[in-house]
């Protein structure tokens, strides 16, 4: 950032997606580009419901989640400023059974699907960017699928805490052990055990509502395939990925 | 007639447009289509047949996230601007598909705003899918998953009766073919199925579907809106 501001100006570009975007469609683009708060547990869409906007997270993170009749919840997905959500409104589908929720307080730019949409249908390079967006994030999707029925909770939490922070400036994630088993699906005493275990190993060092990632290297060696598959096409994909982590512009 | 929807939703024009271009093929059982990595040479539009999308595991077993009817295209990453496969595309109902190469693929995507629309509503529609199987592994029992799988088959094959073998079912359902066997003979002892030597036969289409778990009707009902064409309705008897 430029030294001797004491406010940053907001810049849409600190997601990393709007970034990569050829200046003329940035620029079509960034009138309409609304800087938003993005608080914990903000719901981004309700499944079901009419998605008007599409996010491009700046520092928060958004967790897609799908939400059973009986309440049961579990993360399907989870976009940092990579991406955006609500691909929905550019895709056409019809209402997706999951919902969105931030995860990870922030802020974002939203902007009205109608205009993203537009600009998808008549840029080349737009329409390029979102959808090999959207086959990193099937991907993701999928491996999720995968990493539910094969996977230990150990091993699934290891991928989540990485997946977080390669979206996270810091190696800490601020969660409840509550808030984690909603998203792994799974009941809160297996976090508790989990995350003990992970302890336990030197990997991380868990307090009341935090968990610091002590040794990055050593949960890499430790987790599942499911993060090294899902990280290797988010870069293989996404031009605008740092190779190692996220860095902050 | 056209009967693979994604096509038949296509305007007149676009469609005709397409034609030169597809060549109809038999799948059979068993064959694949794409491995993991491997760049798609051909996109496929299925008519009867029935293919598997899977996920490789830990190098060699698989679990499948997805199944591809005449409601879709097997292929969706070039739609994405993507060249090659991320699953294993495995034949699991032999029957007529339409094909076409990558390259025809390509220049038909480009030239056609409908097929583009569609095949971006459909991807859109899969990831449903995809997602609808991540919480089905995460919280629904296996007897309960198959019965979903089955049904699955059942309306994209369009027959009550197949074949799927111990192996395919415990790709499908991600546990070792002993969970497998204990899914099916529960299955069999509502006398909801007959199974047998890798022949599936359903005998109560109602109670299969009582029987499935809640991802069924959604995932049903995805497929059949899809390409917004008329749904074809079917009765099944009511749900307890």
């Amino acid at each position: 950032m430029v030294k001797g501001r004491s406010i940053p100006s907001p810049d849409p570009r600190a997601n990393h997606l709007l970034a990569a975007l050829p200046d003329a469609d940035y620029q079509a683009l960034a009138s309409n580009l609304e800087r938003m708060p993005m608080p914990l547990g903000m719901a981004v869409y309700e499944s079901g419901g009419a998605q008007g906007f599409v996010y491009f997270p700046a520092n928060s993170i958004v967790s897609l989640l799908y939400v059973l009749e009986d309440g049961a919840s579990t993360e399907i997905a989870v976009t940092g400023n990579e991406g955006l959500v609500g691909i929905s409104l550019f895709m056409g589908g019809e209402t997706t059974p999951s919902r969105a929720v931030v995860q990870s307080a922030g802020h974002g730019y939203r902007v009205r699907g109608a205009i993203l949409r537009k600009l998808f249908e008549s840029s080349g390079e737009v329409q390029h960017q979102l959808l090999r967006f959207t086959q990193a994030l099937i991907t993701q999707m999928t491996q999720t699928a995968v990493c539910n029925r094969h996977h230990a909770v150990d091993q699934q939490l290891c991928r989540w805490l990485l997946l977080m922070l390669d979206r996270l400036s810091s190696n800490e994630v601020l969660m409840t052990q509550e808030l984690i088993a909603n998203m792994l699906g799974v009941r809160r005493e297996g976090v508790t055990e989990a995350a003990g275990k992970l302890q336990a190993e030197g990997l991380i060092e868990y307090r009341r509502g935090r968990i610091a990632v002590l040794d990055r290297t050593q949960l890499e060696a430790r987790v599942c395939e499911c993060y090294g598959v899902v990280k290797k096409e988010y870069d293989r994909l996404l031009s605008w990925v740092a190779p190692q982590g996220r860095a902050s512009n | 007639m056209q009967a693979n929807r994604l096509l038949a939703s296509l305007p007149r024009k676009s469609y005709r447009d397409l034609l030169p271009g597809l060549a109809a093929v038999t799948l059979d059982f068993g064959d694949v289509l794409y491995e993991p990595g491997a760049r798609i040479r051909d996109v496929y539009f299925p008519d009867r047949s029935v293919v598997s999308l899977l996920t490789v595991v830990d190098g060699h077993s698989e679990l499948e996230v997805g199944l591809v009817g005449c409601e879709g295209m097997v292929g969706i990453p070039l739609a994405l601007g993507v060249d090659t496969s991320s699953v294993r595309a495995l034949v699991q109902g032999g029957g007529a598909a339409m094909q076409m190469s990558a390259a025809g693929f390509h220049k038909a995507f480009n030239a056609s705003a409908p097929l583009r629309h569609g095949l971006h509503r459909y991807a859109h529609g899969l990831m449903a899918q995809i997602t609808q199987t991540a919480a089905c592994n995460r919280f629904h029992r296996v007897e309960a998953r198959l019965a979903r799988w089955l049904l699955m088959t059942r309306d994209r094959v369009g027959s009550a009766q197949f074949r799927l073998t111990q192996e395919f079912l415990s790709h499908m359902l991600g546990v070792r073919r002993v969970g497998v066997t204990h899914a099916a003979s529960a299955l069999q002892r509502r006398k909801l199925i007959e199974y047998e030597r890798g022949n599936i036969r359903i005998l109560d289409s109602a109670g299969l579907e009582a029987a499935a778990c809640s991802c069924y009707p959604l995932v049903r009902q995805l497929a059949e809106n899809r390409q917004g064409a008329s749904v074809r309705k079917r009765t099944y008897g009511r749900r307890q």
